[in-house]
């Protein structure tokens, strides 16, 4: 037990250098190759072993076992196979000088030492290729035994992505210093290239105001909402349906939400509509004399 | 005259019956501002010897008067162009009120009078006399008004509709006579014709129906033709031409809005709420709209913002919004529904005279606020009635009383009810706009007291009755005398009220409508434990200025452990005191819950209470029944509790207000407990919030905790997970908008023990302005953010100046640079993303006044002038010239006063010119008992010019010129004159000579006082008692005199008589003398007599130097006068409009 744990102690030096599966495959091969010799020495009645002779016998046994697949290799191949067959490994012991016949009698000796399976290591995992996006799936056209599509990115695109940042702290902050650094930048820009107004006559620059231009016609600008105010207008439309809740909860002291109303009357007047056909056509045709239109004038009598 | 109906029937000032007129303009040139047109008048003479027509006119160029197809004589005459002699060195404002007084009544529709007089051709005169019907045509041209119509005509490239030129008439009161001949009066009623011609892009909106629009022959041009059927007064025709976009009204096809081209949007979303109104009204006077149509029009540079005629209004534009501003939906819809209530009452019912106007203004006010009660809420309307009241007290308290119905008896000056104001209260042109505004308060006022008397239900069939008689009247096409029906009298209405609701409202009326002032009331109270009796002591004040006495009944409210009982209280002389048993008898019961007034029982801490008394909070007058100024003391846990528990929001106001002075942790408990109710009426809560901060600022050495308010606004509207940022903005909430918004406004308010603001307090509204976020909002946020910016303002203090440093850059405080950094972001801004209504823009330039007047950064008015430019958006204006304004008083600059008044003369849109002497007069560079380098002679006469002459064209102008004068200068002479040259002064109504009481205290030697403060004396008694005092000795007895008639008589005509054209004239802007140019027969004889009165005006300039060296030989002199009068033509006999006439009421005598 002893020169198990020395050889233990081996591998897991071993382990230290080793880094790639293969190396640790090769290393674990060895251990239970060493698990083996060691057994098998016991068996003979050793109590103890240099670490040297264990190395050498389980290098020897290695080199045995790795002859046998060797030649049984070159048995099954010469006669046109690819997997080898039990007969390929007799004529292999038997061409290596061994007896084959003692083989079952020594299996089913009495001492023998059951040397528990080796741990089985996981297969390694081969990293996955980079994966972007969905592969495509087969046309019909093409047989579906047919190797898939390579990876979108690698022929349409590849799309990149940054992790979204999901702490709302952060995200205001940033919003906020974004909109302001915009808006400052915009507005020094166009402080510097037009003309400017400044409350401290010594100095024209720290806070400059774009100078007070008159309009032709004032009002417009003051009244009509601005491109940005109809953008988000329109954006705020869409979402409306979630806000519906909270207006019906809302205390309609002031009834500034138009839309009550204008509801109620427009289902008036729909049933208005149904109720007779009549009121229908006079709702198509509203006569209010600024709609009439312009007549002509009344041809002179003179001429 | 239809003498059979006795007091009921109305009067004619007139000899004659208009009953039709047409009005045709037909051509109105937008690039020279000018109107061509004739009106053609139908009258029924109704008495026979009628050879004179009066009719007012003003600007108008008159070219030719026909009657019947006859040319006839005219002259034209109008006193109020200059309203003193262009020679007189008198610069007295008492002078001038009653020369204005007089000139305005020479040309009176109401008294009979006209500044156009039409001679009736010698021809008719048998027509006449059989009382047959005389047509009237005359026509006239306009050339660049500067009232009565107003051009708006942008100056860029492209046509006048594609420019968006308009035109619309505009004016205060009775003011259709500056844009066509009338009969300007409320009272003259007749069905009216009226077209215009105009480019074929524009559309003309007018009054009644449009019955047809017709091109002209070249296609070029269209013809709108308008009949309206309903008898109406001139006064209510109106006029509006543009390249309007129609909006026919989706509910009601009968009703048609029209805005400026680009607004429709708005235009669409602004009035889809009008018909509910209509149907409010409709309902509530079961009568149906009188017009078959109605018209409503939104122009630019607008007179006032919403003003009524006959079947249209005419709005200013800025009223118009999208669904994305919550704060100006209210503003246009109570704009809307004012509007619509005058089309009952003002358009389609009119007046008999201008002391029934309170009848017209109250009833439209009243149920104007009826239809507030049911669109925003007894709470919203009950906060308004304060409001209103508050202000209507502190301005009678400050000016000495509104009188509602005024009568003059005789016109004696002794007879004068409101000798306490510096105008005259007999015409509505000599009014105040201040004093107007605030008699239209009263007067719904009190309808409201009226109504409190009789009930609503009679207050509604009174209104009802007045217009279904005046529907009936309206349909009697052809008997014309039936139409005064639809003129409403102080008497008619208040028989109406007797006669429906069968009580007599006389000792209401008499306190509140025939007697000017109000009631002040102090109210204090000891509980007798032993009596278990609330002794009340309430006092009154009937000796300022402005208030009276009241007797009758008085409400007042004790809530008591058991509940909440009225007592009625009989105010009498002498009673002060006031026994009221309590009825909770025992000790408090711990576990008993507390019955308030609405039947509501809830659970009290009652640890805070007088453990002898039941008493919780008592309440005077607390249904307003009362035109009063209420000051009650109880303690300060009393007020607590009737904030907390009191329903009325009117309750909680005052409580609040009050708590103000007991700056205690039971008020901060309590207001805190108040913002945190979301049941509780915002504007409490806002109004809980201003008070917080001041009470903050007394504790503020034991305050303890984060400064006021902000752990509660963190909780209400930041986020939970980060609770130094705001939520992205939701304004669905309405109430939690206004708090958020008022809330900043309020922290900024408050003050460390270095009397600074708190840096947390800024840096946190610093932070709300950075994390604001509206991308999610339904709504926009320019209020909110432009009340950040106030926000910002108010946290500024005063600079600590080390000896007189100048402000640069360098020595900026560091929160200052903070604040004027995001102001200068947000001003740029602006120019790039500009807000509705440029709100911030005009937060931005307030908050940078406020920063100069502290001192941190150099007081300069460059940018304010530089926003206050015609072109700007007028809010913005206005807030610029506020700051010119104030800049003026703080840094005495003569060179920006200036500059205002040259603005007042010469900007084109009138509201500003207004508004600058509003605020000149709100906040002056000095006042008539202050020392100031800007009081000096030149400007006493810039100023007397201006109101001379200088404003003839616009009343409201003219009045606030003498407002202005008013709080510059005083009623006597201005101190700053030298002592004037003319010893004797006429007092007229008297028709006595005095010497001028300017220079009483030199010659009078019991009275020793150094000239200045005698001055001061003349203004604070008044002119009249300085009259009088010195009467004794100064009086020269004119009776004995045998020249005094002629004396008295020369100086009367030079005050009343018209000052006439082509009479010499330096002002270059009063160069309209319609007459001097008037091609026809009478302009020769018209030009001679000018030249006649020249040569009588330089000899009379003569004599008074003359007057100077001899000083006592007047009698003389005005004999010499009086001859030379006789002698000239014009003054006496040949001229129709000769001083006598104008002086006679009529001319039928």
């Amino acid at each position: 037990m002893a020169d198990t744990a020395s050889a233990g102690s081996g591998t897991r030096s071993g382990s230290k250098h080793a880094s790639t599966p293969a190396d640790n495959y090769y290393l674990a091969r060895r251990r239970t190759l060493q698990v083996v010799v060691s057994s098998l020495l016991t068996e003979a009645g050793f109590e103890s072993a240099e670490k040297a002779a264990v190395e050498t016998l389980t290098e020897m046994l290695q080199s045995y076992i790795s002859e046998i697949g060797r030649s049984a290799k070159s048995y099954c191949e010469h006669t046109a196979r690819t997997q080898p067959t039990l007969s390929d490994i007799v004529v292999t012991l038997v061409e290596m000088g061994f007896n084959v016949e003692t083989l079952p009698a020594y299996a089913k000796r009495s001492q023998r030492m059951v040397i528990t399976a080796p741990p089985v290591t996981n297969q390694p995992v081969t990293p996955k290729a980079l994966t972007a996006g969905q592969n495509k799936p087969h046309p019909p056209h093409i047989p579906g035994h047919f190797p898939e599509f390579p990876d979108p990115h690698t022929y349409i695109k590849t799309p990149t992505y940054r992790e979204p940042v999901s702490d709302y702290q952060v995200l205001r902050e940033k919003a906020a210093s974004q909109r302001r650094d915009v808006e400052r930048a915009l507005t020094r820009f166009m402080a510097k290239t037009g003309e400017t107004q400044s409350l401290f006559k010594d100095d024209v620059s720290t806070f400059p105001l774009i100078a007070a231009r008159p309009f032709t016609v004032p009002y417009l600008t003051a009244l009509l909402p601005s491109e940005l105010e109809m953008q988000q207008m329109e954006e705020t439309d869409s979402s409306e349906q979630d806000d519906q809740t909270d207006t019906e909860n809302l205390p309609l002291h002031m009834s500034t939400d138009d839309s009550g109303p204008e509801k109620e009357n427009a289902s008036v007047l729909q049933q208005n509509t149904s109720l007779s056909g009549s009121r229908n056509g006079e709702e198509n045709v509203i006569d209010n004399p600024y709609l009439r239109p312009v007549k002509k004038p009344k041809i002179r009598r003179k001429k | 005259m239809n003498r059979k109906k006795g007091d009921k029937g109305f009067e004619s000032p007139r000899p004659y019956k208009l009953t039709h007129q047409v009005v045709c303009i037909n051509n109105i040139n937008f690039q020279r501002k000018s109107v061509v047109g004739y009106v053609e008048l139908t009258i029924f003479p109704t008495v026979a010897n009628l050879n004179r027509i009066k009719l007012n006119s003003k600007q108008c160029r008159i070219y030719r008067v026909r009657v019947n197809d006859l040319e006839a004589a005219f002259i034209y005459n109008d006193p109020t162009l200059e309203v003193c002699h262009h020679e007189s060195k008198q610069r007295n404002l008492n002078y001038f009120s009653n020369a204005y007084a007089a000139a305005v009544s020479a040309v009176d529709p109401d008294a009979g009078n006209g500044e156009l007089c039409i001679k009736v051709p010698s021809e008719l005169w048998k027509h006449v006399d059989e009382l047959k019907v005389l047509k009237v045509h005359i026509n006239f041209s306009l050339d660049q008004p500067k009232g009565g119509l107003h051009f708006v005509v942008p100056n860029m490239e492209g046509s006048m509709a594609e420019r968006g030129a308009h035109v619309f008439s505009c004016g205060y009161q009775n003011s259709t006579r500056f844009w066509f001949p009338c009969v300007d009066s409320h009272s003259e009623l007749c069905t009216w014709k009226l077209e215009y011609t105009v480019d074929a892009a524009m559309v003309a909106v007018s009054n009644g129906d449009l019955v047809e629009t017709v091109y002209t022959h070249d296609m070029r041009k269209k013809t709108f033709h308008y009949m309206l059927t309903i008898p109406t007064a001139a006064s209510n025709i109106s006029l509006a031409i543009g390249p309007f976009e129609i909006l026919v009204d989706p509910y009601m096809h009968e009703v048609t809005h029209f805005c400026l081209p680009q607004l429709l949007p708005l235009l669409k979303h602004t009035t889809s709420y009008l018909h509910e109104v209509f149907e409010f009204y409709e309902e509530i006077l079961t009568c149906r709209y009188p017009y078959s149509c109605f018209k409503t029009v939104f122009i630019d540079e607008a007179y006032v913002e919403v003003a009524a005629y006959a079947s249209m209004s005419i709005f200013s534009t800025n009223l118009l919004h999208s669904a994305m501003i919550i704060d100006e939906t209210p503003l246009t819809r109570r704009c809307l529904a004012q509007a619509l209530a005058q089309q009952f009452f003002g358009c389609f019912i009119s007046r008999m005279s201008w002391s029934d106007e309170w009848v017209l203004k109250g009833i439209s006010g009243y149920i104007y606020g009826l239809w507030m009660k049911k669109t925003f809420g007894v709470n919203e309307y009950r906060h308004w009635i304060k409001q209103e009241l508050d202000q209507i007290v502190a301005y009678e308290l400050k000016t000495g009383g509104v009188l509602l119905h005024p009568i003059f008896g005789g016109g004696k000056e002794k007879d004068n009810p409101a000798s306490h104001l510096h105008f005259s209260i007999k015409h509505p042109h000599t009014l105040s706009w201040e004093y107007y505004t605030m008699f239209q308060c009263k007067a719904h006022l009190v309808m409201r007291l009226i109504e409190n008397r009789i009930s609503m239900e009679f207050m509604l069939q009174v209104f009802n009755k007045l217009l279904s008689l005046a529907s009936t009247a309206s349909s009697q096409k052809f008997q014309s005398h039936m139409w005064s029906q639809m003129l409403v009298s102080t008497s008619g209405f208040l028989k109406s009220i007797s006669n429906v609701s069968g009580k007599d409202i006389q000792p209401l009326i008499k306190q509140w409508v025939d007697q000017s002032g109000v009631v002040k009331f102090y109210g204090s109270f000891a509980f007798n434990r032993k009596r278990n009796v609330l002794e009340l002591e309430i006092k009154q004040d009937y000796t300022s200025p402005g208030t009276q006495k009241y007797v009758g009944p008085l409400k007042v409210t004790v809530q008591e452990l058991d509940g909440s009982f009225n007592h009625t209280l009989q105010i009498e002389e002498n009673s002060l005191k006031h026994d009221i048993p309590c009825h909770s008898k025992s000790r408090r019961n711990k576990k008993k819950k507390i019955p308030l007034m609405n039947g509501e029982e809830v659970d009290m801490d009652l640890s805070a209470m007088d453990a002898d008394s039941p008493l919780l909070w008592i309440r005077i007058d607390p249904d307003m029944s009362v035109l009063r100024k209420v000051e009650f003391e109880q303690s300060d846990f009393m007020w607590q509790y009737q904030l907390r528990y009191e329903r009325d929001v009117v309750a909680q106001e005052e409580a609040i207000l009050a708590l103000e002075k007991f700056p205690t942790p039971a008020s901060r408990l309590a207001l805190t407990d108040i913002l945190e109710q979301e049941q509780c009426f915002y504007r409490v809560r806002m109004l809980a919030c201003f008070c917080l901060a001041k009470i903050a600022n007394s504790m503020v050495s034991t305050w303890t905790g984060p400064p006021a308010m902000k752990s509660l606004f963190t909780r209400m509207f930041c986020c939970k997970t980060c609770p130094n940022i705001v939520k992205t903005n939701n304004f669905m909430n309405f109430q939690s908008y206004f708090l958020q918004k008022t809330m900043p406004v309020a922290m900024a308010l408050l003050r460390d023990v270095h009397n600074l603001c708190p840096k947390e307090v800024l840096m946190f509204i610093l932070d709300l302005i950075k994390y604001n976020d509206n991308r999610k909002n339904k709504f926009s946020d320019n209020y909110y953010r432009a009340e950040l910016i106030d926000a910002l303002a108010n946290s500024v203090t005063p600079a600590v100046s080390v000896n007189n440093e100048v402000r640069t850059l360098d020595n900026l405080n560091p929160d200052v640079r903070l604040i004027l950094e995001e102001i200068t972001r947000f001003l740029n801004m602006e120019k790039l993303l500009p807000s509705y209504r440029h709100t911030i823009t005009v937060s931005c330039l307030k908050a940078i006044r406020v920063l100069q007047k502290n001192g941190h950064v150099p007081s300069d008015p460059a940018l304010f002038k530089s926003y206050a430019e015609y072109g700007h958006f007028i809010d913005v204006r206005i807030a610029a010239l506020e700051a010119v304004v104030d800049y003026t008083k703080v840094d005495r600059s003569y060179e920006e006063l200036q500059w205002l008044l040259t603005m007042v003369q010469n900007d084109p849109v009138p509201y500003i010119r207004h508004k600058i002497l509003d605020m000149l007069t709100k906040n002056p560079p000095f006042t008539k008992n202050m020392e100031s380098p800007l009081c000096n002679e030149a400007l006493v006469d810039q100023l007397w010019k201006l109101m001379n002459s200088g404003t003839s064209h616009d009343w409201r102008l003219r009045c606030g010129a003498v407002d202005l004068y008013f709080t510059l200068f005083g009623l006597s002479r201005p101190s700053c004159l030298p002592l004037p040259e003319l010893g004797l002064v006429l007092n007229l109504k008297e028709k006595k000579a005095v010497l001028n009481p300017t220079i009483i205290p030199e010659s009078v030697a019991n009275n020793q006082e150094p000239v200045n403060s005698t001055n001061n004396h003349g203004q604070s008694v008044g002119f009249q008692n300085t009259f009088s005092n010195s009467q004794e000795e100064e009086e020269i007895d004119m009776d004995t005199v045998h020249d005094s008639q002629a004396f008295i008589y020369h100086h009367l005509n030079m005050l009343e008589r018209p000052s006439t054209p082509g009479k010499e004239q330096s002002s270059g802007e009063m160069n309209m003398h319609p007459v001097s140019a008037a091609p026809l027969s009478v302009f020769s004889k018209e030009s001679n007599s000018s030249k006649h009165s020249d040569h009588h005006h330089h000899h009379h300039h003569e004599h008074k130097k003359k007057k100077k060296k001899h000083k006592h030989k007047h009698k003389h002199k005005h004999k010499h006068d009086s001859k030379e009068k006789e002698k000239d033509p014009f003054a006496f006999s040949n001229s129709p409009a000769s001083a006598r006439s104008i002086r006679s009421p009529s001319l039928s005598d």
